[in-house]
């Protein structure tokens, strides 16, 4: 008999499977490919053959249905009260959600690389549709930056819905974030202060365009720590104490 | 073994266990009979270590839920049936647990025959599962790892008179076979006919314990029943 505490990468494999089991996982994965593919063909045909632009507008959609699908995840078993089953199975509730926090981060570099992918034949077809040369330039540090905002926008979705335990609550602040940003942007000049420093959107912005000063830098560590790391660091202290019943 | 040992839970200014020990055997089936809200559910959820005594201790094999390296292989536990994701089907559910316990596919099949689920009942989403068929579930889901141990709360909700029937004959087998077997329920005759000793608490404490015979006392073990709980409600009151 096999009495040694479950292996990480079984815990792994087993929080994955969980993305994709349900009639709801499968439909969100379903339309995060599809709306992903349709605005990079969308892009392709009205904006022309440009690779890096085309592929960018997959961005746009997984900024928004990434943290969602992380959000679910992280309170998928309080939602359904199956917390019960998971943390009797594996009492260690750190290495649980260690485990369902990996894959949506992994997917968001994944769903980036796909972007890419899917975007080189578009690219080609439209260039050939249209009879215009394809422009096939990408800056690789653009890139790398926008991975890695799509990357930070999921950790928030994790840590908000850590922290949360609650579905509509956390999807409901991280859509909303936009909006109120915007209108707190427009408060003056502390206001600005205010969104520069801590609205992640706004502090991931030199990511995605690839030109990070110094300033940039510290703004964006701060709103990161504002909206992921204080969070989820608060979210696993109320997971580790929550009576579960 | 379970082991209770005064155990007392506090919730701001409710006692929902008070000074509570008992003892499950191995080869026994306990039941742990009370009124709704008596605390059997706290006591047990305790036990699986998803709440925290504010006094005392809960142990299974001697030792504390938290310090079990694979509990699934030491005790079966079903807590709530009802506690399932609707979208997910009830083969998926096992398959989970099987692989979180690094048991063979096949061990999947093996429960679904045991509990009575049909291959086709197996891939149909939970959502659209009877509480019975949720409690036929979530006992093969306590049993994939063959356990020594087993705690089930209010498993005979739900199930028709052929399930309970069906239920009594597996727990006995299971503590036949050496398995310290725990139910709770708040309906008497569901517990007396498979439970070879019974364990009353209301109101968080600890009425009776003893053999059905033992609490029967020649006037029937409903009486010794609504005696000592129409107590323990008269000195809370």
């Amino acid at each position: 008999m096999n009495t040694r505490r479950i292996p990480f990468p079984t815990l792994l494999r087993v929080e994955t499977r969980k993305l994709f089991d349900t009639r709801g996982s499968k439909i969100i994965s379903g339309v995060l490919v599809a709306l992903a593919v349709g605005a990079v063909v969308g892009r392709g045909v009205v904006s022309g053959p440009e690779l890096h632009t085309v592929a960018g507008t997959a961005g746009i959609v997984f900024g928004i249905l990434l943290p969602v699908l992380a959000i679910l995840t992280v309170t998928g078993e309080w939602s359904h009260r199956t917390a019960l089953t998971t943390f009797t199975l594996e009492p260690r509730r750190g290495r649980v959600m260690a485990a369902k926090c990996l894959p949506p981060l992994v997917a968001s570099v994944a769903a980036c690389a796909f972007a890419m992918l899917v975007a080189v034949p578009v690219t080609a077809a439209v260039a050939a549709a249209q009879g215009v040369p394809a422009d096939w330039r990408v800056a690789p540090l653009s890139l790398a930056g926008w991975t890695a905002t799509t990357v930070l926008l999921t950790a928030q979705g994790l840590a908000l819905g850590t922290v949360l335990m609650n579905a509509p609550a956390a999807i409901v602040i991280c859509l909303s974030s936009t909006v109120i940003w915007s209108v707190v942007g427009r408060l003056g000049s502390a206001g600005e202060t205010a969104m520069e420093w801590l609205d992640l959107n706004t502090a991931t912005i030199p990511l995605v365009n690839g030109d990070m000063t110094g300033g940039d830098a510290a703004r964006l560590a701060v709103s990161a720590l504002a909206w992921i790391v204080l969070p989820m660091a608060a979210g696993m202290v109320r997971t580790m104490r929550r009576e579960v019943g | 073994m379970i082991e209770f040992q005064r155990l007392s839970k506090r919730y701001s200014d409710v006692k929902a266990l008070d000074d509570v020990s008992f003892t499950v055997p191995a080869g026994s089936v306990t039941g742990f009979l009370g009124p709704n809200g008596a605390g059997k559910s706290t006591a047990m959820r305790i036990l699986a270590g998803l709440s925290r005594p504010t006094s005392g201790s809960a142990t299974v094999l001697g030792r504390p839920y938290a310090g079990l390296e694979r509990p699934g292989y030491e005790v079966g536990t079903l807590l709530d049936a009802s506690a399932q994701h609707p979208g997910r089907s009830g083969r998926e559910v096992l398959t989970l647990g099987a692989m979180m316990l690094g048991l063979p596919r096949s061990r999947v099949d093996d429960v679904l025959e045991l509990v009575g689920l049909t291959g086709k009942e197996g891939r149909r989403a939970v959502g659209g599962y009877s509480l019975g068929m949720r409690q036929r579930l979530g006992i093969g889901h306590a049993l994939l790892g063959r356990p020594r141990a087993l705690v089930l709360d209010e498993p005979a909700n739900g199930l028709d008179p052929q399930g309970i029937h069906w239920m009594r004959g597996l727990l006995r087998d299971l503590a036949d076979s050496g398995c310290a077997v725990l139910l709770s329920s708040h309906l008497l005759h569901e517990v007396e006919q498979v439970a070879d000793r019974i364990v009353m608490i209301g109101r968080g404490r600890l009425l009776a314990q003893g053999t059905p015979a033992e609490l029967g006392q020649g006037r029937g073990l409903e009486q010794t029943f609504l005696e000592l709980t129409a107590a323990a409600d008269r000195s809370l009151a």
